[in-house]
């Protein structure tokens, strides 16, 4: 049952599913703390409930300019192998139960997309990219060329 | 069913994490046992150990367990009653059935049950040789419950077990409060609430503080345990290498986060096997270099500041700089060239090139592959540092330097580019204003550097490193130069925008993509709830690629600078506190051992004075007469290198540099003076007076021997013919070279030329070889003259005593 559930988001200005299993929670975030020489994608730090969360703008994993945070913008929270991430989310739209099954992706897609999407799943008439959150936190290991 | 099945199982899993630390402190005590058999209250306390194991294991019908420990608990009474006599065999056969109970225990955590068995060999092991068969004939005796069953029972009440994942979320909890309180203080500030209701608001604000505060401290465990395993490990590696070695450890009651305790395990016990492998002579070897034969490791912990220094001292032949060159080129770390240039230090610190090992052969005991590099990085992983102190010929310590804590470190906060940064409070070694008249910045080629009342150090600016700009909005009046000691014989200077504070800081590790910059050690949540990064010390100099190892940039001087930079810096610190009655003091940190917050039922009054029992020691306490109440009661701790003593507070209110002024009081007493720190009187303790005042009741504990030093014994006659006549006559003989401090020198030559120089202020006896005195005016003494040279001593020595 939980494998069908997913959370509909807009992340760097694209509709995508994301399994609601990889997810912790849905926040509103706070003023972030900048985080001087860190790689790009990361926007800052932010703190909830006592724990340090790593904030992660997803324009630039998927190769956008970088977009600046407003407060109380909406991220989703994720535990990456035990440190707690945040992806800045342009807007969250619904927990839903999609009963369609992932297929595979045809077509090309950006280079930046490539590397995130795993698999395509239709909801109500229109194609989704099921993403895994767990890899916006790490760029390619390209850019350091 | 299943409520009975998860009961059973957490008996079981409370059975083995006792089980597990009592077989490790069991296996240390009976090897402190087995050097001193008359040890009584040893051999109380394995028995009870014992004891305790073959209780708990009755209950939960294991009776493997109880077969064994009933074994080892018999054998023990046996002794306990003077049936029998303790021996080294029977040392070996208890150890080796609680070397059957670790093994049990183990398959007993991994498989639920206790795996079937034959234990008779073990046990049979542990019936003295002769009495074999008779003993098996007594009857079985139904004993009362004893004394020590009872204490047992005790001691399992006084403190209960918690599984750490409980600590950690009341930890988190009470984190999670603190930020709720400061959101809350900041609301009610803006809202303008009445007096009242902030009054009963700061109240529970400070028993969240003190909360937080026992929840620190609950994760501290004495270093102890850390301890336990190693008078077993040495006993097991001297006997295979034998080696003949005395194994002693002191500061058992200082306190360590357990997490940190898990990190240094491995480090301390490869040290410790180093030290009899490498470190110790064979017995041959050290009877031809003259020394006593059986060899001394000692381990020793102590606190200072927020750091714990964790010794490992050996009495063996030290390390040879030009023996680890050769070895370094031999095995090409290092090219014949490149090790010339290194200084006596640099040479040692080879031994922690990754892919260095000292054997000479790889043996089983050390050398496995896990070499000083790999206890250097895990040591440094926590933030601590490995120091060596090396006297070649005579032993090596080995120092690790750890903080106290890997959650919660005192930092000190900055501001840079308009943002905050924590630095580690235990490597900032100065703070000073760049407007300061003692600081010279200089711009070489492109470079800048720092000039410090005539110390040189390379200068970074904290902006540049982070790649920021520096913020319009600072002053510059403010800006800041912290001089920063990364590491041993490391320093640089970091420039930053401001200086904000220091705060205790709780570290929580960065994510990895965070970490790799190498710039940050963590980030914390300081009281504004707003996260701010901890910058790696170490991991700058990296990023900033700058020398800033301290050698030969003052030519000759370095060493003296060195050690009079950190003279300064230890001798002149004071602590400010405010005293029992209000008044606010100061004393020099230099004397306090720590700060020691015990229960106030811990202090008793013996023989008109009050005293304190801290640990298993009694200390004397400056105090009139006891405090009344309950709670808790905060005591310094002071140490003049003999004896201890605990002077009771209010609470501890900051760390100052001690002014250079100081108004001496017209009497000498409590107070030895005033000073202005920040502007109001500080009234300065003088422990000098204060030791004095409990320096007999000290001295009666430890009478020490007077000490005699042998000089210019060039044909040994001293140490044979001299040494056993003093010791017979109750003092304690040391050699020249040793560098005990001596009451008296005794010069084995009527020269008087020579010793001149050795003597320093010490009373120096002459002996000369000749019967008849040179002239009449000649004090020196016949050396076969036994009773004059008595005399002479008693004189010297004896008379300036008791």
């Amino acid at each position: 049952m939980m494998d069908k559930l997913y959370l509909v988001a807009r992340i760097a200005d694209t509709r995508v599913a994301l399994r609601s299993r990889s997810i912790h929670s849905v926040v509103a975030v706070g003023t972030p703390v900048e985080v001087p020489a860190a790689p790009p994608h990361v926007s800052g730090l932010f703190a909830l409930r006592s724990r340090v969360f790593t904030l992660i703008d997803p324009h630039v994993v998927v190769g956008l300019p970088a977009v600046p945070v407003a407060p109380g913008q909406r991220v989703v929270v994720v535990d990456v192998a035990e440190h707690g991430y945040a992806l800045l989310a342009d807007e969250i739209e619904d927990v839903c139960f999609i009963d369609a099954p992932e297929t595979r992706i045809t077509g090309r897609l950006l280079p930046g997309w490539a590397r995130v999407a795993e698999a395509l799943i239709e909801h109500e008439g229109q194609s989704l990219l099921v993403v895994d959150p767990s890899h916006f936190i790490t760029l390619p290991v390209q850019k350091a060329a | 069913m299943g409520r009975t099945g998860t009961a059973m199982d957490d008996l079981l899993n409370d059975f083995l994490a006792e089980t597990a630390e009592i077989l490790a402190e069991a296996g240390g005590a009976l090897v402190a046992w087995e050097t001193d058999p008359a040890d009584r209250a040893q051999l109380d306390a394995i028995f009870r150990l014992v004891h305790t194991i073959k209780g708990s294991s009755g209950f939960l019908s294991l009776p493997r367990v109880t077969a064994l420990s009933h074994a080892a608990e018999d054998a023990l009474d046996q002794v306990r009653r003077g049936h029998r006599s303790a021996d080294a065999a029977l040392v070996t056969g208890v150890l080796a059935i609680i070397d059957r109970l670790s093994q049990l225990c183990t398959t007993l955590g991994q498989e639920g049950v206790e795996p079937p068995g034959e234990d008779g060999d073990v046990i049979g092991a542990l019936i003295p040789v002769d009495e074999a068969p008779a003993k098996a004939a007594d009857m079985p005796e139904i004993r009362l419950r004893r004394e020590d069953d009872l204490s047992t029972d005790l001691q399992g009440w006084r403190s209960i077990r918690v599984p750490l994942p409980l600590l950690d979320s009341v930890m988190t909890g009470v984190t999670d409060i603190v930020l709720a309180r400061n959101e809350f203080a900041r609301m009610l500030r803006d809202s303008g609430a009445n007096p009242s209701l902030i009054a009963s608001f700061d109240r529970l604000s400070d028993s969240i503080a003190g909360m937080r505060q026992s929840v620190s401290q609950m994760r501290m465990q004495r270093i102890d345990k850390l301890f336990a395993p190693l008078p077993r490990i040495v006993r097991d590696l001297a006997r295979d290498l034998g080696k003949k070695i005395r194994f002693a450890t002191s500061g058992g009651e200082v306190e360590l986060d357990r997490e940190m305790m898990e990190n240094i395990r491995d480090p301390l016990i490869h040290i410790v096997r180093n030290a009899i492998d490498h470190g110790i002579e064979k017995l041959d070897d050290r009877v031809a270099a003259g020394k006593d034969v059986t060899a001394t490791i000692l381990v020793s912990a102590r606190q200072s500041g927020n750091q714990i220094e964790i010794e490992v001292r050996d009495d063996g032949r030290g390390m040879s700089p030009d023996a680890l060159v050769a070895k370094a080129v031999a095995s090409r770390l290092l090219t014949a060239t490149d090790a010339r240039a290194l200084t006596p230090k640099e040479k040692l610190e080879l031994v922690f090139r990754p892919g260095f090992s000292t054997a000479a052969k790889v043996t089983s005991i050390s050398g496995r592959g896990v070499g000083m590099d790999i206890v250097k990085a895990n040591v440094e992983k926590i933030g601590g540092i490995v120091e060596l102190r090396n006297d070649e010929g005579r032993g090596l310590a080995v120092v690790l330097r750890v903080p106290m804590t890997l959650t919660i470190i005192s930092g000190l906060m900055v501001r840079a580019a308009g943002q905050y940064f924590a630095i580690p409070r235990g490597s900032v070694r100065e703070i000073l204003l760049e407007t300061s008249d003692s600081v010279r910045i200089e711009r070489v080629g492109g470079g800048e550097l720092v000039n410090v009342r005539g110390q040189q150090f390379p200068l970074l600016r904290l902006e540049t490193i982070l790649g920021r700009a520096r913020d319009d909005r600072d002053d510059i009046e403010d800006r800041a130069l912290v001089l920063v000691q990364p590491g041993q014989g490391q320093s640089y200077a970091l420039s930053v925008a401001a200086i904000h504070d220091h705060e205790e800081l709780v570290i929580k590790p960065a994510a990895p993509i965070i970490m790799a910059t190498g710039l940050y050690a963590g980030t914390t949540l300081p009281d504004n709830g707003r996260p701010v990064l901890l910058l790696d010390v170490q991991g700058i100099v990296a990023a900033a690629a700058i020398d800033a190892s301290e050698t030969g940039r003052q030519m000759d001087r370095t060493v003296e600078a060195e050690a009079a930079a950190s003279a300064a810096r230890n001798a002149a610190q004071l602590l400010l506190f405010r005293d029992t009655n209000g008044r606010t003091r100061g004393v020099r940190l230099s004397v306090i051992e720590r700060v020691e917050e015990i229960p106030a039922p811990a202090l008793f009054e013996s023989a008109g004075r009050v005293q304190a029992r801290i640990g298993e020691d009694i200390f004397p306490v400056h105090a009139a007469a006891l405090p009344d109440g309950q709670g808790a009661v905060k005591l310094l701790r002071l140490h003049d290198g003999h004896s201890v003593l605990c002077y009771p507070i209010d609470t501890v209110i900051d760390i100052v540099r001690l002014p250079e002024a100081v108004l001496p009081a017209a009497v000498p007493g409590l107070i030895a003076g005033v000073v202005l720190v920040a502007g109001d009187p500080v009234e300065l303790i003088d422990p000098f007076w204060l030791m004095e005042q409990y320096a007999t009741g000290a001295a009666a504990l430890s009478v020490r021997p007077p000490v005699c030093r042998i000089a210019e014994d060039h044909d040994g006659w001293g140490s044979s013919f001299l040494a056993p006549i003093l010791r017979n006559a109750g003092y304690r003989v040391v050699s020249e070279t040793s560098d005990e401090a001596a009451d008296i020198l005794l010069c084995l030559t009527g020269d008087s030329a020579a010793c001149a120089h050795g003597g320093g202020d010490l009373p120096v006896i002459r002996l000369r070889t000749s019967v008849a005195a040179a002239s009449p005016e000649d004090d020196t003494v016949y050396r076969y003259d036994r009773a004059g040279l008595l005399d002479a001593l008693r004189r010297r020595v004896g008379g300036t005593r008791a």
